[in-house]
Formats: C-alpha cells, sequence, structure tokens
C-alpha cells in the first residue's frame, strides 16, 4: 500500500501559533518544513521552547496547523471525515516523557494495552489477550505483567508498556518525545537498544524528539536541530555532528557535558539565553546570541536552502 | 583508616588536611540502611564528583553531611567533620554558623529552594548579615557584588527581583551567588544544571567552577551525568545502592574501572557506542530499600558474581583507589576511554 515515494509525514510550512492574553501571539513553529521517509529515524533535538515538541503534536493532529499543511502518508488528516479521522489517527502513537503520567492508574496493563485495539476495532474480543501477550513479549515483558496495575512497576517496565501500546495499532508513524529523558542510564540504555531492535525488525518509523545529543546521535538516521521555532540545520545525523553547518548547531554540540573540558574558554559557551517567542528577533532569530552575527541577519531572514546533497541550513554565513 | 591513606597519596600533596572529612555515615529509614558505611576525603580545593543512579543515596549523603534530612523519620549517624569539628555532635545555633559560611549547598531547582515571598536581593542579604558584622548598606552592597559576579545582567534592577521573575538559568545563578557570597571552603551542588537546557548548563557549571577556583573553595558535585564528571572533576566518588562502590581519580575510573557496577554504567552511555548499536546494559534494577540483598549489593545485576559475593563487602584500597569488591585485581573491566 506504501510506496517507498510518500513521506510517511510531511511538514510543509508549519506554523503553529498560540494566542496569549488580548493581543500577543506565541509562535512556536513558524515556518518548518520536512518529511520522514519510511522505516527513517528522524531525530529532533532543541532546547526548551525551540518549538521541537509542539512540531511532534503538530505531526500527529492534537494541535491544529495555524498555517502550512501536515501530511501523513500523503493524506491531511484534517479533510478526514469524524469517524475516518478516529481510525485515521490510531496509527500515528506517541511515546511521552513521563512513563508513569501517560498510563491510566486504574487500568491493568492488559487494559491499557488492548485500548487501541478496541478503538479500531481491529480484533474481536477473544483474539485481543493474545494480542496484548504478544505485544508484551515484544517489548521484552512477561506474561504475567499483563495482570499489573501502572504503580507495581519500575519506570523502565512502565515505558515497555507505553511501548508495546504504541505498537498495538500496527503504527505508520511513531513520535517520541524525550521518551528516556525521565529514565536512569542504564534503563536507558535497555529502552534504547528496545525501541532500535523493534525499528529494525518492523520496518518502523520514528520522529525521535530529545535534547539529548548522545542520546539522538545513537538513534537517529537524520537530524533536524531547531532553535525559537524555526528549523537552522537538517541532515545525516553523523554528518551534522562531524562538522556542524550552523553556528547554533556548533554551540550545541559542543555544550554537551563530556564533550567539553573544565577550562575550554568562554568562546566555548553559548552567551545568554532564548529569546521569547511572542517577540521574536528580526531577521535571523538565533542572531543575538551568535558570534557571527553581521548587519544583514538582523534584517534579513536567513532563506532555507540546500547547500549540500541532503544537508540543508537556515544561515547567510554559511 | 584507608581514608586518611588515600588523602596522603593523593597527589594534591602530602600534609595538606582534608577540608572535610566523612566516615561511618549512615541514613536510615526504619531499620533500613539507605545510606550505608560512606566514607570519603574532600581536600582544599578539590573538585569530586558523586554519581549514582536514582535510588543511589548521593543526595541523602549530600543532604546529610549539613544535616539537611528531611522528616524526623530519617535519621543520620556517623561522622563528618569540617576542618576538624564534627557537624554530627554541633548544636543548632552552633551549625547555623557554619552553613552558609563554611560549607554552602546548592539545588536542582532554584525556584524551590529561593522563598518567593522575598526578593533574591534581599535574600543574599539575609545571608550576608547573618555571617557577618555588616550594615544593611554594606550588605546591599556587597549583595549587588555577587549578583553582578555571577553574571546577572543590571544587578541593581534584579536586587529586587523576585525568583519568579528570573529565568531557570538566572535562578541558578542567584543561589550560586547565595551560596558563595561568604566565601565557604565547600560548595556542595547536587544537580545544579539537571533541570537546565544544554548551552545553559555550559554556562552554570562554568560559572560554578570559575567562582570556586577563584574563592579556592572545593567543590562536591552530586550528579547521575558522567559526561558531566569525565568534565569537570578530578575525583569520581561512585554510589550504588547506598553504599560506596568505588573512589577513584576520573581518568582512571573512565579509562579502567574498578568496579562492575561502575562498568556498567559507563558502557551503557549511548555516546560511546557505536551508531544504532545495542547499548550494553545492566541487567535487573536497582533493589528498594526493603529488599538489600545481604553481602554485596550489586552481585544480583552482576555478570561476574561468586560464592563470596554473599559475603559483607568491605571497600579496599587499591593504589590511590578505593573499591568495594573482592574480586577488584582479577576482573579487568572495560572502560570507555
Amino acid at each position: 500500500m506504501t510506496s517507498s515515494g510518500v513521506p510517511v509525514l510531511s511538514l510543509q510550512d508549519l506554523a503553529v501559533h498560540f494566542p496569549v492574553g488580548r493581543r500577543a501571539v506565541v509562535k512556536a513553529v513558524d515556518g518548518v518544513s520536512f518529511d520522514v521517509m519510511r522505516s527513517e529515524v528522524f531525530g529532533l533535538i532543541g532546547e526548551s521552547g525551540s518549538g521541537k515538541s509542539t512540531v511532534g503534536r503538530a505531526a500527529l493532529s492534537i494541535t491544529a496547523p495555524t498555517a502550512g499543511a501536515v501530511l501523513q502518508e500523503g493524506v491531511n488528516p484534517q479533510s478526514l471525515s469524524r469517524s475516518q479521522f478516529r481510525k485515521h489517527r490510531q496509527r500515528y502513537q506517541m511515546v511521552f516523557q513521563d512513563p508513569h503520567g501517560s498510563l491510566n492508574p486504574r487500568m491493568t496493563v492488559m487494559q491499557s494495552i488492548a485500548e487501541p485495539i478496541v478503538e479500531m476495532d481491529a480484533l474481536d474480543p477473544g483474539k485481543r489477550r493474545a494480542r496484548v501477550l504478544a505485544l508484551l513479549d515484544c517489548v521484552g515483558l512477561a506474561p504475567a505483567f499483563a495482570d499489573r496495575y501502572p504503580h507495581q512497576l519500575s519506570g523502565g517496565q512502565k515505558q515497555r508498556v507505553n511501548i508495546a501500546r504504541a505498537l498495538a495499532s500496527d503504527p505508520k508513524l511513531i513520535v517520541c518525545d524525550e521518551a528516556v529523558a525521565a529514565l536512569d542510564v542504564s534503563v536507558q540504555a535497555g529502552i534504547l537498544n528496545l525501541l532500535l531492535t523493534l525499528q529494525k525488525d518492523l520496518g518502523l518509523t520514528y520522529l525521535f524528539i530529545t535534547h539529548d545529543i548522545g542520546v539522538v546521535s545513537h538513534i537517529s538516521d537524520r537530524l533536524g536541530v531547531m532553535y525559537l521555532g524555526k528549523m537552522v540545520e537538517i541532515g545525516p545525523t553523523e554528518e551534522v555532528e562531524e562538522r556542524p553547518l550552523h553556528p547554533y548547531t556548533k554551540a550545541l554540540l559542543a555544550s554537551e557535558p563530556g564533550a567539553r573540558r573544565a577550562g575550554d574558554g568562554e568562546g566555548a559557551v553559548l552567551e545568554g539565553e532564548i529569546p521569547s517567542a511572542i517577540s521574536p528577533p528580526s531577521g535571523c532569530r538565533f542572531r543575538t546570541r551568535c558570534r557571527f552575527a553581521v548587519d544583514k541577519c538582523v534584517t534579513v531572514e536567513p532563506p532555507w536552502r540546500e547547500v549540500e546533497q541532503g544537508r540543508f541550513v537556515a544561515c547567510h554565513l554559511v | 583508616m584507608n581514608v586518611d591513606q588515600i588523602a596522603g597519596r593523593n597527589g594534591s600533596g602530602v600534609g595538606e588536611r582534608p577540608i572535610l572529612s566523612v566516615s561511618d555515615l549512615c541514613v536510615r529509614l526504619g531499620g533500613v540502611d539507605l545510606v550505608k558505611d560512606v566514607a570519603f576525603d574532600i581536600n582544599p580545593k578539590e573538585i569530586v564528583g558523586l554519581v549514582g543512579e536514582s535510588g543511589s543515596g548521593k543526595t541523602l549523603t549530600g543532604l546529610s553531611l549539613l544535616r539537611l534530612l528531611p522528616g524526623r523519620s530519617l535519621s543520620g549517624s556517623g561522622r563528618v567533620l569540617l576542618h576538624g569539628d564534627d557537624l554530627f555532635t554541633l548544636s543548632d545555633t552552633q551549625l547555623r554558623k557554619v552553613r552558609g559560611r563554611k560549607i554552602s549547598m546548592i539545588f536542582q531547582e532554584p525556584m524551590t529552594a529561593l522563598d518567593p515571598v522575598f526578593s533574591v536581593g534581599r535574600q543574599i542579604s539575609e545571608t550576608i548579615q547573618a555571617h557577618m558584622k555588616y550594615s544593611a548598606r554594606q550588605a546591599k552592597a556587597l549583595a549587588t557584588e555577587a549578583l553582578a559576579d555571577v553574571g546577572i545582567p543590571s544587578p541593581h534592577l534584579r536586587f529586587d527581583a523576585y525568583p519568579h521573575e528570573l529565568s531557570g538559568g538566572m535562578r541558578q545563578r542567584v543561589m550560586i551567588a547565595m551560596a558563595l557570597v561568604c566565601e565557604p571552603s565547600l560548595l556542595i551542588a547536587d544537580e545544579p544544571t539537571t533541570a537546565l537546557d544544554v548551552t545553559i548548563q555550559a554556562q552554570i557549571m562554568d560559572l560554578i567552577l570559575a567562582k570556586c577556583a577563584r574563592q579556592g573553595a572545593a567543590l562536591l558535585l552530586i550528579t547521575h551525568d558522567l559526561g558531566v564528571v569525565s568534565s569537570y572533576c578530578s575525583r569520581v566518588i561512585t554510589m550504588y545502592a547506598g553504599e560506596v562502590v568505588e573512589d577513584s581519580p576520573v581518568e582512571m575510573s573512565m579509562r579502567r574501572p574498578l568496579h562492575p557496577y561502575t562498568s556498567g554504567l559507563l558502557r551503557s552511555a549511548p555516546r560511546l557506542s557505536p551508531r544504532k548499536s545495542m547499548l550494553p546494559v545492566i541487567r535487573g534494577r536497582v533493589p528498594g530499600a526493603s529488599e538489600m540483598p545481604a553481602g554485596c549489593r550489586f552481585a544480583p545485576r552482576c555478570d561476574f558474581r561468586s560464592d563470596p559475593c554473599g559475603r559483607e563487602q568491605s571497600i579496599s584500597v587499591y593504589d590511590v583507589r578505593r573499591v568495594r569488591c573482592w574480586k577488584h585485581e582479577e576482573l579487568k573491566l572495560s572502560g570507555v576511554k
């Protein structure tokens, strides 16, 4: 059914604005375009306030776009009827940061995982249990977990249940929004292994949103870097990491603990803080913190362009 | 015993007395040891990392050094010598003179550590006047200077700002100003940058290090982030399930860890494995307080365990390092560098 040419997710000049107070508008996402292809892991990185989570929510039609379009396998979910949309959206799933908050405390693991199956009327009730047990096996949990409640599970186990639930509807896309951020390193390693194994075995597609450079560079094929509602750079993960083009990407990579040494000098650290998304700087939004900013950056917004095969960047100076 | 030997051999100079010497530190809840037999020294100006995952007891250790354990059900015991004075035997009045003056602490979430109903300037002035004979005016001048010193723009205006009016990074700067304004000889920083974005995190860590270096303060950096430790610390103490399992110079610990838990923790970081490869995982999970195994607490998860691991493990000295594993000499564990 899926031709390899149609992206699983296509964001076209996506903008999401939220009104605050009477006049002001927060431009959480402002003109972002990228495609996620089938069986690809697209990593989306940025700091708080960069708009990365809003992109994830818009990608799943949880938040409606203010302008631009979100296409899921070429289909605009907003054009679907209510009942069509209800079934359609089950194929686009999300795994959240807080494994506990995303499970209903009054449902057993069985009930939580079966919910999307029930919602899709995909299986008759007799077969649901078998399906849930198969899913539990997929995520490395014993059948005995089916009848437990969330409070009886550890954080890592809960996140496994969340992943099983996301898998239940045979999803075309899973958005992982900081899915391993709340976990300890040793638990995090297990969940990353699980996500990678599932992706290889089932050919899954992930939009992987995180602030953690180590995590994103481990799991993703391509990497998008966001700053203050704009995409600043996209490229194959390895290339971006080895040779970042945008000054913000450079600063971000250099700030990572472990990449730094005590007394690296002030130059390596980005000064100042992310400006308000209500009144972002004119021209290039990064210019207020950029060491290389010139007059043009103040007046002209840098265009989004492909500077090399597969490498996109928005900066006048590249 | 062994702690003193270490301090002598630690390169930071023979004859230099540790400013902080902790021994037999225990924190109990009911009949359970949440922190057990913790012992370590910190030398003047030394930057020491205290790492562990949730439940390892690293935060309780930090809090108990200042006798800040929450609630009545938690009880701490042991010896915490600061410049030779045992903090555990001081009266409340004496203790108040030490906190903020000789030893200070900053926390992960500055919003909850700052008082929301007083301006940040007033909170810093209060600290100054509690410890030094300064007039209100002098205190205000010093507090403003302290704000400027931690990189807060227009400190005269910010003096009157309330915590909610500042960003997370700015609040942490205020906390640092307050903690260091009386020039303590030791700063305990408990996950000071965990709640902050990476670029801000780098700014704050640089600030903490620069301030400590300028004032000659030692730093105990409590964190779960081995990247932070490898970048900034000279020595790292690793805790697991309430016990110190390893205490080593950072380079040595990274290259050749002595304890299987340290090795597992280092190797599970995604940064250090090839892209998309399966990460080495420590199987099982951290035991809950009520289910601590007898003997080595890590044994149920350890790939190298054998019968003697069921016995109580004492910490042993190995060159300039300490480790709580009887097998450490025969294990050739892999590290990351």
